[in-house]
């Protein structure tokens, strides 16, 4: 276990954001609990992604935002990939064992564990096998699961996920969703951003929706029924 | 062959030529891999222009002209680094701003001290042969040290390029790698100075880096293939200019570039069969939003 299940593994208290002079979040406040899976859905331009990015720390905020893990860095984020150089020179282990820098900068050259931490990863998300591949040589599904295997080599206990399951085939869509309900049987608390409706009914047991602020906060068959989709579309 | 290949290192000032072309002919290319990958090849052009102000006050104040352009070539990483934290500037406009400042100013320094003496041709298209002894310590001393550095920052290096925002959330301080990339490419330019002259530095920076990215297939592979290519054109090169009769610097990056040239001839097969193999967006998984 790696949560201490009596706190919350992130807490937003009044979470706001401003890009370029217009606030894009406001007044969002909410608690996960390790183990948790919860599914953020919005409308286009509702701010999901700038919210995990807040949540990182990527972007200036205003609020708190407080994680509990083990280590210095307790949160992973999986960003959408549509800017990522896919002729970089690197291999998909390379690709992945960029997560393993250590905290304070130090060990930066690969050691065992690092090695073994990259191969575990992997395996555990089906690419063993394609680890000498270039990134163009893999399908959509693998490199998705390549940068999910690259969150895990983090042994973070919280995983931001910006659309893990765009862009993917059906296949990899059930070997992802497997794969995060193994995560979070370890008590790790998975936040996931999604358009994919269907599949937030079917495999998350809590749904944030967000507008720029948060609209409701509960299981998906309460905030994702029909009335409640049109209080979300036109909250702004 | 023999004779060719050994026959102009006879004399001393070419054995010293030699050796300050093969420190340059290493290490900008290993750090032109970095320039190429982070599509900056622009940059090396812009850094070797504006190190001309840093040059002209050097020698109008009797300094040493490396240190002059040593210093143009920091005041432009400092200038591009705080350009950068403004997101409305592209890095194109950035460097292009910085590289007018700089080359600007050294132009109107000449101008208002013309006596004539500062004589631009050898900083241009490089003097080789008149590489000195402590010249070459110079070089091995900041060559050495860029080489180390660079090696340091490897890792990180290659995590920032590949994915920045990734390597921000690993705490890998991208700005600050940034600003010592510059800082290092600065220095490569200055040790330029002498062998291909500030207008041709860009060609050992980027032709070997480019052409060791049609072979290669990691960051590291590229790294040595563009540096065994830099090392191998500064040899053939200066070797060639002496029995030819042709300027060192010119001769040096039109070998980088025959060499890039056959690489492509010779990558072509390979490259035609190439094959995207991405799977197409699942339909039926896109969003009712």
């Amino acid at each position: 276990m790696h949560n201490d299940l009596n706190y919350p593994s992130i807490e937003a208290r009044d979470l706001g954001v401003d890009l370029a002079g217009r606030e894009v979040l406001k007044g969002i406040s909410f608690s996960l609990k390790p183990g948790e899976q919860v599914a953020v859905v919005g409308p286009n331009g509702a701010g999901k992604t700038t919210l995990l990015r807040a949540l990182m720390g990527l972007v200036p905020r205003r609020g708190d935002v407080v994680m509990h893990g083990r280590g210095p860095r307790p949160a992973a984020f999986v960003a959408q990939r549509s800017d990522l150089d896919l002729d970089f020179p690197a291999t998909v282990f390379q690709l992945i064992s960029c997560g393993r820098r250590s905290p304070t900068g130090r060990h930066r050259w690969r050691r065992r564990a690092d090695r073994q931490a990259t191969e575990r990863a992997l395996a555990r998300v089906g690419l063993d096998g394609l680890q000498d591949r270039g990134l163009r040589e893999l399908s959509g599904g693998q490199l998705q699961r390549a940068f999910l295997a690259r969150a895990l080599v983090q042994d973070a206990d919280i995983l931001l996920l910006d659309e893990p399951f765009a862009a993917v085939d059906s296949e990899t869509v059930e070997s992802i969703c497997e794969l995060l309900n193994s995560l979070a049987s370890e008590q790790r608390t998975i936040l996931t951003v999604s358009h994919d409706l269907p599949l937030v009914r079917t495999h998350f047991d809590r749904c944030l929706t967000m507008n720029r602020t948060l609209i409701a906060d509960g299981h998906p068959d309460e905030v994702l029924r029909s009335d409640e989709l049109e209080r979300l579309i036109f909250s702004q | 062959m023999i004779d060719w290949l050994t026959g102009p290192y006879a004399y001393d000032f070419m054995q010293r030529a030699m050796i300050a072309a093969l420190i340059v002919g290493a290490l900008a290319p290993a750090v032109g891999v970095w320039i190429v990958l982070r599509r900056m090849a622009y940059l090396g052009d812009a850094m070797s222009h504006a190190t001309l102000g840093g040059v002209a006050v050097a020698y109008l104040l009797g300094a040493s002209l490396v240190i002059g352009a040593l210093a143009a070539g920091l005041v432009m990483a400092a200038i591009m680094s705080l350009l950068a934290v403004q997101p409305k500037l592209r890095e194109d406009a950035v460097i292009g701003i910085a590289q007018v400042t700089l080359f600007a100013a050294g132009l109107m320094i000449i101008a208002k001290a013309d006596t004539g003496a500062i004589d631009l041709s050898h900083l241009l298209l490089g003097s080789i042969t008149t590489v000195s002894a402590e010249d070459l310590r110079v070089d091995l001393l900041l060559g050495g040290t860029c080489a180390l550095l660079l090696a340091f920052i490897f890792g990180d290096l290659r995590t920032a390029t590949l994915d920045p925002e990734h390597a921000k959330t690993v705490g890998v301080r991208v700005n600050l790698l940034r600003a010592a990339l510059l800082t290092i490419l600065a220095i490569v330019v200055v040790l330029s100075l002498q062998t291909v002259g500030l207008l041709l530095s860009v060609a050992l920076l980027v032709v070997p880096a480019a052409t060791a990215r049609l072979w290669t297939r990691t960051v590291l592979q590229m790294t040595i293939v563009a540096t065994a290519i830099g090392m191998g054109s500064t040899f053939v090169g200066l070797t060639a200019s002496w029995h030819a009769d042709t300027p060192p610097g010119a001769t040096i990056a039109l070998v980088c570039v025959g060499v890039l040239v056959a690489s492509l001839v010779a990558t072509l097969p390979r490259r035609a069969t190439a094959t995207d193999d991405h799977l197409p967006i699942s339909k039926d998984r896109i969003g009712v939003l």
